[in-house]
């Protein structure tokens, strides 16, 4: 216990410091947290339905481009954090609303349906966009400082690690992990895997929707094609993969480390870093299924028995 | 509406099907016998449309010959692949559904990888080059040489690799391994060969419609993911692991594509696609020819 505690002083400390980065900090490092939070927010909250019960969803770039999309078009008209927040529940809503067919898909399946889901939504957006403006970019004005966007990226990340926490570590984690085991069995077991599946769907498309606003603003320049691209919910799938999937720590360090090593070559190297990406990908998955990060994280980790 | 348009239309439609039915016929072989998805699919038709492009412009070889060279291509990258990564995995992954997502995060990093090393290798640019131009009519619809020479080859393949898969043991052995894995290997069918079989078989089908592709489409490093989302409708259209499901599944998503078009406006054709594919999911998921066509 003595060690739990230690850890929990720790992660304090840690909130604490990031609270105070924007205080000491030139603007690049900065954005380069604001960047590495965003990652955080989307890896966790990704694990809570993919993580947690099997359901392996390339939906998240839809959840993220939804939010995008709703901020860019309530900006200046509601208050920004009110239009932070709805991006979310309008995720929250969407995911809720299309949740119960959704996930009765199961396997390769559902990983094409959610594909498709974040395809379509592209172009849905792209059609509307042109029908709407003409065009199908559309530029922020009058936009917060880099501050109040790092202070609520740093909110959101928080709120999803938390969250991915308490999930994991409740009855309702539990229910989740035995989808992933055996639905069936669980299901026979007075477990009722469609209402658990669809909450942590809706929980999951929540914290996506709220970073998608933030990110607008955050660009003040948005267009269908990249907040709807599929390299972020690929990106987001690698980063869960790379801590080794399925809990909050994995996903943390995850992000953490691809973040820093995209932050070294993307802008210099895109192809490159993109092309290592995908080498990682493959090793992992080829070699070190359990995650590239899981010795180190059991050795800083690893609760005493 | 006149007939020349109504017939100009339905060719339209044919000739796009027959491609999507080649695409979809060799992603869903490797589906079938593995229960891997191919995500990288799209990413070998752009490596195929590459090879043509640059086989034509810079040592003049006629894509008709390079129909071949990219085939065999395409299934020395499957063999490789297959080999290397794929064999190795299905050994030791523990369950069907760890191999299926774990084979999913591969052919992803696969797809990056090929994608970003053509940008690296060729630039963005979009490319393209002009061959079997000239026009012709039939019943008052004019014809491209080039879009006719890829319907009758895609045709052509797809139909010999559908008797490949009735007529002959091989294929029987690959239909019994997508019944049954177990029971198949119980009565002697080498799983292994027929894996790296089918593997070389489907890469090659895609590199052959890459080649088709690139005569009268633009190539750039980007280009695959689109016909992947395409091989994936039409393979759920005609069922997982369906073979003739998706040659008649080509058929109907070009002929609903180019007459949803027609209708409404080009701008429209990926939403009209995504609904199909999101609704035939939702409502029947083992697509609308059902199982037992194997």
């Amino acid at each position: 216990m003595a060690k739990r505690a230690a850890l929990y002083g720790f992660l304090a400390l840690i909130l604490a410091l990031l609270c105070l980065v924007p205080a000491f900090a030139s603007d690049y490092v900065v954005s380069l947290f604001l960047d590495l939070l965003m990652w955080i927010a989307l890896t966790e909250s990704w694990i809570i339905l993919s993580g947690y019960t099997g359901y392996i969803s390339l939906g998240h770039s839809a959840f993220f481009g939804l939010g995008a999309y709703f901020m860019a078009m309530t900006w200046t008209h509601i208050p920004y954090a009110l239009g932070v927040l709805s991006g979310g529940l309008v995720c929250l809503a969407f995911a809720f609303a299309i949740g119960f067919p959704f996930l009765r898909v199961r396997g390769p399946y559902f990983v094409i349906l959610t594909l498709g889901l974040s395809e379509f939504t592209k172009y849905l957006f792209i059609n509307l966009e042109i029908k709407l403006g003409g065009t199908v970019g559309r530029i922020l004005m009058m936009t917060p400082g880099l501050e109040t966007l790092y202070y609520s990226v740093l909110i959101v990340g928080t709120g999803a690690t938390i969250t991915a926490y308490f999930v994991k570590n409740s009855r309702f984690g539990i229910g989740l992990f035995s989808i992933k085991e055996e639905e069936d069995a669980a299901n026979s077991l007075g477990i009722n895997t469609s209402i658990y599946k669809w909450l942590a769907f809706g929980i999951s498309a929540f914290f996506p929707g709220m970073v998608g606003a933030i990110l607008a603003l955050r660009r003040s320049y948005i267009d269908p094609y990249t907040v709807f691209s599929p390299a972020v919910s690929f990106q987001v799938i690698v980063m869960a993969f790379l801590g080794g999937f399925e809990d909050v720590e994995g996903a943390l360090l995850g992000a953490v480390v691809l973040t820093l090593v995209s932050e070294a070559l993307w802008a210099q190297y895109p192809y490159y870093y993109m092309i290592i990406l995908g080498a990682i990908v493959i090793f992992i998955v080829k070699f070190m299924p359990l995650g590239v990060l899981h010795p180190i994280k059991q050795r800083l980790l690893k609760e005493p028995q | 509406m006149e007939l020349t348009r109504i017939l100009q239309i339905l060719s339209a439609g044919l000739i796009i099907g027959g491609i999507y039915a080649l695409i979809a016929v060799g992603l869903n072989l490797i589906y079938g016998t593995m229960r891997l998805l191919n995500i990288a699919h799209g990413e070998l038709i752009m490596l195929g449309a590459y090879v043509t492009y640059w086989l034509y412009t810079l040592y003049g070889v006629s894509p008709l010959i390079s129909m071949i060279l990219v085939s065999a291509f395409s299934a020395l990258i499957g063999l490789i692949v297959c080999w290397s990564i794929f064999l190795p995995i299905i050994k030791t992954s523990k369950s069907a559904a760890v191999l299926e997502s774990n084979s999913l995060l591969i052919f992803f990093g696969l797809s990056v990888i090929f994608s970003n090393l053509a940008s690296l290798l060729w630039t963005a640019d979009i490319r393209g080059y002009s061959y079997m131009t000239k026009v012709f009519y039939i019943l008052g619809v004019p014809l491209m040489h080039n879009r006719l020479l890829a319907f009758l080859v895609a045709v052509v393949v797809c139909i010999l690799s559908y008797l490949l898969l009735q007529k002959t043991m091989l294929g029987k052995a690959i239909r019994a391994l997508i019944q049954d894995r177990e029971a198949s290997q119980l009565v002697g069918i080498n799983a292994r060969f027929i894996y790296i079989f089918s593997f070389c078989l489907g890469f090659a089908m895609a590199g052959l419609a890459g080649c088709l592709l690139s005569m009268f489409y633009e190539i750039t490093p980007f280009m695959g993911l689109p016909y992947t989302i395409v091989a994936f409708i039409v393979i759920v259209l005609g069922g997982l692991g369906n073979i003739f499901g998706s040659l008649m599944g080509g058929f109907l998503l070009g002929l609903l594509e180019t007459i949803g078009v027609s209708l409404t406006s080009p701008g429209l054709r990926p939403i009209l696609s995504y609904s199909i594919f999101i609704l035939i999911i939702l409502v029947r998921p083992k697509g609308i020819f059902g199982r037992g066509v194997y």
